[in-house]
């Protein structure tokens, strides 16, 4: 820690970096809240749209680099049979994300592993060199995380070009991880100073680690075919909010939207919870069933992933267990298998 | 088997915006009631200039307005001025291909995926056994070896279908026929022969086990239903043959082609990156669901 370059701001830290980069024309991405009360990052064009207390967005990062829904093509079929291709790819412009938790930024580090897999996919990777990452370390985490069980920490900086500590109620502290984060800084002006020689990062935020993921892995090694995977997945309604909601979830489906002579090929969100994922055209389905389909989740989490990427694919956000229709709870069932 | 992710930092990464080629349907060729053959030449002189790809490689075809859809390249890596690809019709992207005409623009990317183990083949007997439409991939690699015939030792070419209606490539099963130097053996299904019929009648391992190829310095290349390789395994076993030294293609649902779209794997093998091509005997130590 100690080459780290610490910055100090005030505790208004977070709508004063807004309205710099909204005055310098930079398009941000602040947290705001709907008046349902849900907690979100949005465009944001003033600090006064901006919230500084909250546990963590409804959304993790993802969408912003993999949409739900995005254009790879455009055509146009022409008279004489000939087919136009677009569109032409405009320059990306800089965006800075403000205020999402290390969780979620240290997720983009799985999605990075996979679009950048032999083959560097363009739309992605677009997306992500204009965008500078500004997290916020977590003080409070929620009753649903799970960050410190597989990996993670409240308080780490894992692709977060700046980590910030405090602010809301205390003086900020900025960790600039990045030349992206050295930019950043530079854009906030005298809202910031260096921190004092000395200056300590605060002590870790405490979250017990409530399963190993290397025991999980030993028991996933030996049990392929188990009673487990229809115990545990007859609730499930394959409806995907989980993996929707995952921040490291990125499975995708590419379709064609025509319209009479002219189209798009699109790349959609898809999950493995759903029985047409991996249905072939002769009606032939290699995961014929949910408790197939579950299986395939939690193993590519926690078994694939670790295999060819070095760990597993979860940070630990909670979002699956807190937003399951049906109470499905990952989390209870990684200390079932760890028990086992 | 690969276990470990090929790339490293060190590694130039290719740039992917899934853009496809636009290909010319250059000629039809009718195989089945429900099959054809598309023979296919790249728009850009350029392309064409820098394709290359080996023998078991596939690709994503597309229609556009109808979407992308994975099949193997059928046509051999030694005939350098067009691509094929042969096509049953069972799907929507299918559908629309079956609709398409000669001189009609298609889209293309790839070649993705591994390939067929030339190096390990050469100088060895070769024992192709195909059903049905799986002998699209083994067509690739036949020609690559017929047209490099001088590396290989025997060749030895078993096919079957349904029925006597349901082989493809039949031009091509004749011409093998005719060769001094290949040996070949057509099967259709009981009940699928008619009375002009003077191949064989029996199923692919049956036929296989009546054949009783000799497994010294042997390398056997299968590709077919699902049911047809369970039982080819069986017959390959009984004759003595390791399983180390016979591959298959795997096939399943894929969408991006190159690892990232998150269906195609079996286990943590990826079909489209570690496979198509699979060494039997590593295919028996990945889980079953396929």
């Amino acid at each position: 820690m100690g080459e780290q370059k610490l910055y100090q701001a005030s505790a208004n830290w977070l709508k004063s970096a807004v309205d710099a980069l909204c005055a310098a024309g930079i398009e941000v991405l602040a947290p705001t809240q709907s008046e349902s009360g849900k907690v979100d990052l949005a465009r944001v064009t003033s600090s006064e749209q901006v919230i500084q207390s909250y546990p963590n967005t409804a959304f993790p990062l993802k969408r912003l680099f993999l949409p739900m829904s995005e254009v790879l093509l455009e055509y146009e079929k022409g008279e004489e049979g000939d087919v136009e291709l677009g569109p032409k790819s405009a320059p990306a412009k800089e965006l800075v994300i403000l205020g999402c938790r290390p969780c979620d930024a240290a997720a983009l580090e799985m999605l990075d592993k996979v679009f950048q897999w032999d083959y560097s996919d363009v739309p992605y990777q677009e997306k992500r060199d204009r965008t500078t990452v500004v997290s916020l370390a977590c003080s409070e985490p929620s009753p649903e995380c799970f960050c410190t069980s597989v990996g993670g920490s409240p308080q780490g900086s894992e692709q977060s070009d700046v980590l910030v500590f405090g602010g809301a109620n205390s003086a900020a502290l900025m960790q600039i991880n990045t030349a992206k984060g050295e930019k950043f800084i530079e854009r906030l002006a005298d809202t910031v100073t260096p921190a004092p020689e000395g200056t300590k990062l605060p002590e870790p935020t405490e979250l017990e680690q409530k399963f190993d993921p290397q025991k999980v892995k030993g028991w996933l090694d030996e049990n392929f075919e188990s009673n487990f995977w229809v115990e545990n997945s007859l609730g499930c309604l394959g409806c995907g909010t989980c993996s929707y909601l995952c921040p490291t979830c990125h499975c995708f489906d590419i379709v064609d939207e025509a319209s009479w002579n002219r189209g798009q090929r699109r790349r959609n969100w898809d999950c493995c919870s759903f029985a047409l994922f991996t249905l072939h055209a002769s009606g032939h389905n290699p995961r014929p069933d949910q408790a197939a389909r579950y299986r395939q989740r939690l193993m590519h989490k926690f078994k694939v992933f670790p295999e060819r990427f070095g760990r597993v694919a979860c940070v630990g956000c909670g979002r699956c267990l807190k937003n399951c229709a049906v109470g499905q709870n990952l989390l209870a069932d990684l200390a079932d298998i760890e028990s086992r | 088997m690969a276990t470990k992710n090929t790339s490293t930092a060190d590694q130039a990464l290719i740039p992917l915006d899934y853009k496809p080629s636009k290909m010319r349907i250059e000629r039809i060729t009718e195989e089945t009631s429900d099959t054809k053959t598309f023979r296919l030449n790249f728009c850009d002189a350029d392309e064409a200039q820098r394709f290359e790809f080996r023998a078991g490689q596939f690709g994503l075809y597309s229609v556009f307005g109808a979407g992308e859809a994975t099949f193997c390249i059928a046509s051999s890596p030694t005939r350098k001025e067009y691509i094929e690809c042969s096509v049953k019709r069972m799907g929507k992207v299918t559908a629309e291909l079956h609709q398409c005409n000669e001189g009609d623009i298609i889209g293309f990317r790839g070649p993705y995926g591994n390939s067929f183990p030339m190096e390990q083949m050469e100088g060895k007997n070769l024992l192709f056994i195909g059903g049905g439409i799986g002998l699209a991939p083994l067509r690739s690699l036949i020609w690559n070896c017929l047209d490099l015939r001088e590396q290989f030792a025997e060749m030895t070419i078993l096919y079957g279908a349904r029925t006597e209606a349901d082989l493809v490539y039949k031009e091509e099963l004749k011409t093998w026929q005719q060769m001094q130097d290949v040996r070949t053996a057509y099967t259709v299904d009981p009940g699928g022969e008619t009375p002009e019929w003077k191949g064989e009648v029996g199923f692919v391992p049956q036929i296989l086990e009546k054949m009783k190829p000799s497994p010294k310095n042997t390398i056997v290349i299968t590709c077919g239903p699902p049911i047809m390789i369970k039982f080819v395994l069986v017959s390959l076993t009984g004759l003595d043959f390791s399983l180390e030294s016979a591959y298959t293609t795997l096939e399943n649902r894929m969408k991006c082609g190159v690892g990232k779209c998150g269906r195609c794997n079996v286990g943590n093998q990826y079909v489209c990156k570690d496979g198509p091509v699979f060494r039997c005997s590593d295919l028996q130590n990945l889980p079953q669901e396929f």
